[in-house]
């Protein structure tokens, strides 16, 4: 006989106010797993579109999307010159917080040769990719934009040619693709006021170090930052190349770091996605901790309110075996019904959720073992009353 | 063969001062389908008497014999105690012990299933239980809406519903009105005589026990000639 469930139709108020707080508890759990699958998706997808072979990028750097790195903008001709290497393109990425559609907003500037091919943009949902040398963008869709609108970056207006849709980096941060000029434009350029005060600012230096006005005025043109650097060089190898020889070359003759593929998605994972797989590591754990115990408090409740009629079945002669089961399986249910609850949530979030959201079916199998199991840790504190309860109890009162 | 022999059994709660002496030396044999009422004031020891014969409360000393099985010789004999109750005692206690959250029905055949039965089975008995106890209209209703003759009547059919040699009434009659009262124990009768099981029922109202095979008095944890137990 389903004795727990006979009982449990007795609390459907309760039953489901547990299984509504529990549920959302795990819904935040599996949200999470949802969202650190989904960086690595992003991450390793904003990698993979590159489709390039090695990465080249500043000596004893991790660049480019996990450190910054600088080479000049030319490297990607030398790399070019490398026997065995078929096609590079310059490549730019740096992190931007503007004023786009009136509201703060931040995303990644990516910079390619818009007529080289490698880096451009990918998941183009309306529009195109950049064809003019100047002044397009294509912008991902979390940015709000439209396609023909136009953004002003720095000093420029930038015209919308093409919207993507789930082009964002490892932190979920929407991709702006521009031609590589433009890209270093908005990173370097300053407004006439700005350069006024920089201009004034290193004068001044010059002065304090013992020079003249007239000498410093010579001199600090000579002293300027370099503003035409990228962040790594994409490299397309030619059939049959070797990708060790044409590395070694690279490494050792222009003295820059080369990363494969692998390496490349090896340091976004290691680097940017450690920590935050224990940030939400953590957090998982405590939520199913927390569920956990809620269960086994509700369950305890739930025994507890029937004491007397588990003393009644003692006392008919019911083995242990059937008041276990008759708690264990309450227990379960509700762990059960709180996952289905959780599950079905997310599902209805999912599409609307503001991060990729990616769900590996073997992870939330785990989530859901992890849970029964902590189902049945939660149903002990409530056996272990009802085990020891006296049959002579139900004949009180 | 007595269907119940117990000899020389006591029964001390507590210890030193406040010691109680529940049971002191009792001898008593009832045989296969014996009527058996235990009269006596409150405080006398028959609640303790059933218990201990069901062992739901072990004995201090002394033997108990039931159903050609020792259950107690000073101390556990190793049967398994839970279902030596399942099979061969049936319980009607005082106060509703139903189980709330079955039906009337469900409580009578949750019994049958706990002693093996398949669940069609079980249903089928329970309701004939039900019919025979002549409230099969009130098979589906939950134990809150039972009045209570129709609660010890379901605690009835549940006691009865494995056909246990012995059934054991703990003052079944006492949240009933005399009217009803008088028909639960004409329906113990019944049961005594019809299904040959031993029926040992506590009360203490003199005018529940006529037609019963035997009367024991109670008093202070001893039985006592009915003389005796009038003063
Ligand atoms: N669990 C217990 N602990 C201590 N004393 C008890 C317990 N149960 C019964 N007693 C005592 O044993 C004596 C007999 O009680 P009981 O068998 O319930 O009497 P009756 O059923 O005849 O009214 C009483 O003095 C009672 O106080
Ligand atoms: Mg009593």
């Amino acid at each position: 006989m389903d004795l727990a469930v006979k009982d449990i139709r007795r609390h459907v108020g309760k039953f489901i106010a547990t299984i509504i707080g529990v549920g959302l508890l795990l819904t935040i759990v599996l949200v999470m797993n949802g969202i650190y699958q989904g960086n690595i998706a992003d991450g390793v997808w904003l990698i993979e579109n590159t489709g390039t072979d090695l990465w080249v990028v500043e000596r004893g750097r991790g660049g480019p999307f996990n450190e910054s790195s600088r080479l000049p903008a030319d490297a990607y001709r030398s790399v070019a010159a490398t026997p065995g290497v078929a096609r590079t393109g310059p490549f730019i990425a740096y992190s931007a917080q503007r004023e786009i559609g009136g509201a703060s907003q931040q995303f990644t500037i990516i910079g390619y040769d818009v007529f080289g091919g490698l880096g451009g943009p990918g998941r183009i949902a309306s529009g195109n990719a950049i064809r003019a040398p100047h002044y397009e963008m294509v912008a991902d869709d979390k940015l709000g934009l439209h396609l023909g609108e136009s953004v002003r970056l720095g000093t420029r207006s930038y015209t919308v040619v093409g919207i993507t849709h789930l082009a964002v980096d490892a932190g979920g941060n929407p991709l702006v693709y521009l031609s590589l000029p433009d890209a270093q434009e908005v990173l370097y350029q300053q407004d006439g006021r700005a350069l006024v005060a920089a201009r004034a600012a290193g004068l001044k230096r010059l002065e304090l170090s013992g020079y003249n006005p007239e000498q410093a005025a010579k001199l600090l043109p000579l002293l300027a930052g370099a503003t035409d650097t990228i962040s790594a060089v994409l490299l397309r190898l030619a059939p049959g190349a070797d990708a060790e020889a044409v590395r070694a070359r690279i490494r050792d003759w222009l003295y820059f770091n080369v990363y494969t593929m692998d390496e490349e998605r090896e340091l976004m994972l290691e680097g940017r996605l450690r920590r935050m797989s224990a940030v939400l590591g953590l957090f998982r754990s405590l939520l199913v901790v927390v569920s956990i115990v809620i269960i086994a408090l509700i369950v305890y409740v739930l025994t507890i309110e029937k004491i007397r009629s588990i003393a009644t079945l003692k006392l008919i002669g019911a083995p242990n075996s059937v008041i276990v089961r008759l708690i264990l399986e309450q227990s379960l249910l509700l762990t059960a019904a709180s996952f289905v609850f959780a599950w079905s949530l997310v599902q209805l979030i999912g599409e609307r959720f503001p991060r990729t959201l990616v769900f590996l079916p073997q992870e939330t199998a785990v989530t859901f073992a992890v849970m029964l199991a902590g189902g049945v840790l939660a149903s002990f504190l409530a056996i272990g009353q009802a085990l020891r309860t006296p049959p002579q109890l139900a004949l009180g009162g | 063969m007595p269907i119940v022999e117990v000899s020389g059994l006591n029964k001390t709660f507590g210890s030193g001062e406040l010691a109680v002496h529940a049971l002191r030396d009792i001898h008593f044999t009832v045989e296969a389908g014996e009527l058996v009422a235990l009269l006596g004031p409150s405080g006398s020891g028959k609640s303790t008497l059933l218990l201990c014969m069901s062992l739901i409360l072990e004995p201090g000393s002394g033997r108990i014999v039931m159903n050609g099985q020792s259950v107690y010789d000073s101390g556990a004999t190793g049967i398994d105690l839970r279902r030596f109750r399942r099979e061969n005692i049936g319980f009607i206690f005082q106060a509703n012990n139903l189980i709330p959250f079955l039906n009337a029905r469900e409580n009578i055949s949750l019994a049958l299933q706990l002693n093996g039965r398949s669940k069609r089975d079980a249903t089928r008995r329970a309701q004939e239980l039900l019919e025979y106890l002549e409230i099969g209209h009130r098979a589906e209703s939950m134990p809150a809406n039972l009045s209570g003759g129709e609660q010890q009547r379901v605690s009835i059919g549940r006691a009865l519903a494995n056909q246990p040699p012995l059934i054991f009434a703990d003052e079944p009659t006492a949240a009933l009105d005399t009217e009803r009262g008088m028909r639960v124990m004409g329906l113990l009768r019944k049961i005594a005589r019809e299904r040959n099981s031993a029926v040992i029922t506590v009360t203490h109202d003199q005018r529940m026990i006529e037609g019963f095979d035997s009367v024991y008095h109670m008093q202070d944890g001893r039985f006592v000639d009915a003389a005796e137990a009038a003063h």
